[in-house]
């Protein structure tokens, strides 16, 4: 018999994204050589979904993808009810997606009976006070392969994972997206860019870019180890945030032409005199192209 | 006599009620009852977040709801008299990352769904590196990928007008070596010999130099009839044009113009997906579908030799990813990063439109169709390619017909690439 923790993931009302996401984690097998995997969507076990949905296994830890729709069924079993039980059998209990953390985007359709596992958006529901010693959030729509493996792997190795307020691993979700954004220095001289397409510009202005005010290490640990959205020019959409989506997604509301929202924790005066020097400057670097393509020495 | 099943590992569950005459199949109930209402989403939404919302319709062809997206708001915005035109750039960049997403399904079709079932189904030895080559895949092809989308999956990288990303050739270049790790990858372990050798190959009789597990997969398949079931209606439709399709229909053959007007859904009994005809007739997409219409000779060959039985199906999809894996790799050389990415203001204003958006999805024709009043989306139409082969009495239920075993009708249905959340959305 194994001795090594008995991993499930279970799903509820999803997309399978989170699924994709983990399976293109460039260390997938060595991640997976420290569990006995039990069920997992894409890959074949000696179990089956049956066997899953007739609680015929066990488990160490549980991964919850997707939101938790009450009255939903699988081949007549309760979702819901089914995630209670190996919830109350699991060590550990991953929500592996912002679905299943808060509640996310197939929530906008039936509000209230779609939720997170332990949360309702950002208030914490019955399950977080029932499960939160047992219990990790890792919200992202759809979370970053190397953030789950990242908690498994400390699950592994029996290392403590220190969390913030929401169960969130701190190491992961206490600095924000924009941390580490390629874009950096038009930030910090307040250069625009300009529409979409452009290698150049900050989009915090006006495409609408969440990152400085969102949780999660997407330009700390790239996607797909190579980019991340801010990199090649497309907005943060906030997708690691209990209010995910929002709605105008490709627009910075202003007022007076200053981001409405700021940068997390940062008061807006200091925020608007940083701006007002920054602005003054007019650093011709930060306004001509990077690359002249066509010049001809 | 009625047997039911649970298929799962098909993105999502199905559940198939077989009914039995004569110890044959006569009838398959196919039932999908997971239901998120996307459409009813959209309803209300600012046009544009339609390109954040319609990727989360399906975890392993996201990108293809994006593209699919952007070209209904596009095309929508053209029907108002709006003049622009991509440049070539942006085209085939949204070309490119849309061909990695098909590369990557398809593979893990082959190693998750096929080479597993059929192993079980006919009782031989299981290998445990299937999981591991569709892994080396996965993860190489979207590296390729998130280069210009920035991450894979739920990008959003496609804007109207263009793109986000404004590549330099470090990052193609880049790029290519992935693609190319790709190539080596399928021409030492899918087809055994090299690309251009393979794609050279248009006859059945010169099939015996193909290697790898392609020709076993094939030796398999042949031995165990599945060169004779899986037949259904062998009518193809496609409604996008691209590299590997064409905008147009194939009846016996012969190969027609299509208009989008005669596509028509219908509601289904017991089932959140909607069924799909055109001009009140059941047609397949997907891979055989486009190399049907587009008249690609090794398929074509086959298809004269065994119709649509399982086998072509079968061969036409493993057959694709060589097709997409060259193309990807030309577009790369040949990429004019100096272009603009997107010639459209990013404020344009999206007032009252209504567009419709085609793409070539892994599965089949993906069809987009919105319309918009007061800035706000007031509906939104998603048409998925799994509903014109998945829904009841159509292509996969008819080329399961007549089979006498539920497993052997169950693996003829995985063959189709099944895809459970797109089909309901």
């Amino acid at each position: 018999m194994s001795k090594k923790p008995k991993l499930l993931w279970l799903q509820s009302l999803t997309c399978n994204g989170n699924s994709h996401s983990f399976f293109n984690h460039s260390d997938l097998f060595s991640i997976l050589s420290h569990f006995e995997l039990i069920h997992f969507p894409l890959i074949d076990t000696k179990y089956t979904l049956e066997d899953v949905l007739n609680k015929r296994v066990n488990c160490d830890i549980l991964i919850i993808e997707g939101s938790i729709k009450h009255g939903l069924e699988k081949c007549g079993v309760d979702i819901a009810t089914l995630i209670d039980y190996y919830a109350n059998e699991a060590k550990y209990i991953i929500t592996a997606g912002t679905c299943a953390t808060f509640g996310g985007m197939f929530k906008e359709y039936d509000s209230d009976n779609i939720n997170g596992f332990a949360f309702d958006r950002d208030k914490a529901i019955d399950n977080f006070s029932k499960f939160r010693k047992k219990l990790i959030s890792l919200p992202g729509c759809p979370i970053h392969p190397k953030w789950l493996s990242y908690v498994l792997l400390m699950i592994a190795n029996k290392k403590n994972i220190p969390l913030d307020d929401k169960n969130r691993p701190q190491e992961l979700y206490s600095i924000t997206v924009h941390t580490g954004c390629v874009r950096n220095e038009y930030f910090e001289w307040k250069i625009d860019t300009h529409g979409f397409g452009h290698k150049e510009g900050c989009s915090f202005y006006e495409n609408g870019c969440q990152g400085p005010f969102t949780r999660g290490s997407c330009n700390k640990i790239l996607w797909n180890d190579v980019s991340s959205k801010t990199i090649i020019g497309t907005p943060c959409f906030g997708c690691t945030e209990p209010d995910f989506p929002k709605e105008r997604l490709f627009f910075t509301k202003t007022n007076m032409g200053i981001p409405q929202k700021m940068p997390l924790e940062v008061p807006k005066r200091a925020y608007l005199t940083i701006t007002g020097v920054a602005k003054s400057f007019n650093i011709k670097r930060l306004e001509r192209k990077l690359i002249e393509y066509n010049n001809d020495n | 006599m009625i047997i039911k099943k649970l298929i799962e590992k098909v993105e999502g569950e199905a559940n198939l009620s077989f009914e039995f005459k004569d110890g044959k199949i006569s009838n398959v109930d196919i039932i999908f009852n997971i239901y998120r209402g996307i459409e009813e989403i959209l309803k209300g939404k600012p046009t544009r977040d339609a390109l954040v919302i319609t990727p989360r319709v399906c975890g392993i062809c996201n990108h293809a709801h994006l593209i699919a997206s952007v070209r209904a708001i596009e095309d929508g915005l053209k029907n108002n008299s709006l003049e622009f035109t991509l440049t070539q750039k942006a085209k085939d960049i949204r070309e490119f990352t849309l061909a990695c997403e098909l590369i990557q399904n398809h593979i893990k079709w082959l190693y998750l769904t096929i080479y597993p079932y059929l192993e079980r189904l006919l009782k031989i030895e299981r290998s445990d590196n299937h999981t591991l080559k569709a892994s080396y895949i996965a993860n190489t092809i979207t590296k390729a990928m998130a280069i210009f989308a920035g991450q894979w999956p739920h990008s959003s990288y496609a804007v109207v007008g263009g793109v986000t990303c404004d590549p330099t050739y470090l990052d193609t270049i880049q790029s290519l070596s992935h693609i190319e790790d790709a190539i080596r990858f399928y021409e030492k372990v899918v087809i055994g010999m090299n690309l251009d050798d393979y794609l050279a190959i248009e006859s059945i009789s010169n099939l015996d130099k193909l290697g790898g597990d392609f020709a076993k997969l094939l030796y398999l398949l042949g031995k165990n009839e599945f060169a004779k079931i899986g037949k259904s209606f062998d009518r193809f439709i496609s409604f996008s044009d691209s590299h590997i399709s064409k905008k147009a229909k194939s009846i016996i053959t012969t190969v027609s113009a299509v208009e989008l007007k005669f596509v028509k859904e219908y509601k289904q009994k017991d089932s959140f997906a909607k069924g799909v005809k055109y001009k009140n007739r059941y047609f397949e997409v997907g891979p055989l579908a486009r190399a049907m219409i587009n008249k690609e000779p090794i398929v074509k060959s086959l298809h004269k030799k065994y119709k649509d039985a399982t086998l072509t199906r079968v061969y036409a999809r493993v057959h694709e990813v060589a097709l997409l894996l060259k193309q990807t790799k030309e577009i790369l050389q040949n990429l004019d990063v100096t272009q603009e990415s997107c010639v459209l203001d990013s404020k344009i204003d999206i007032n009252n439109i209504t567009g419709i958006g085609t793409v070539e999805a892994a599965r089949g024709s993906l069809i987009h169709k919105l319309e918009v009043e007061n800035s706000l989306i007031k509906s939104y139409d998603i048409i998925t390619p799994t509903q014109w082969n998945l829904s009841n009495n159509a292509v996969a239920a008819k080329a399961m017909i007549g089979l006498d075993s539920e497993d052997i009708a169950s693996f003829v249905f995985r063959t189709f690439d099944v895809c459970s959340v797109c089909t309901t959305h």
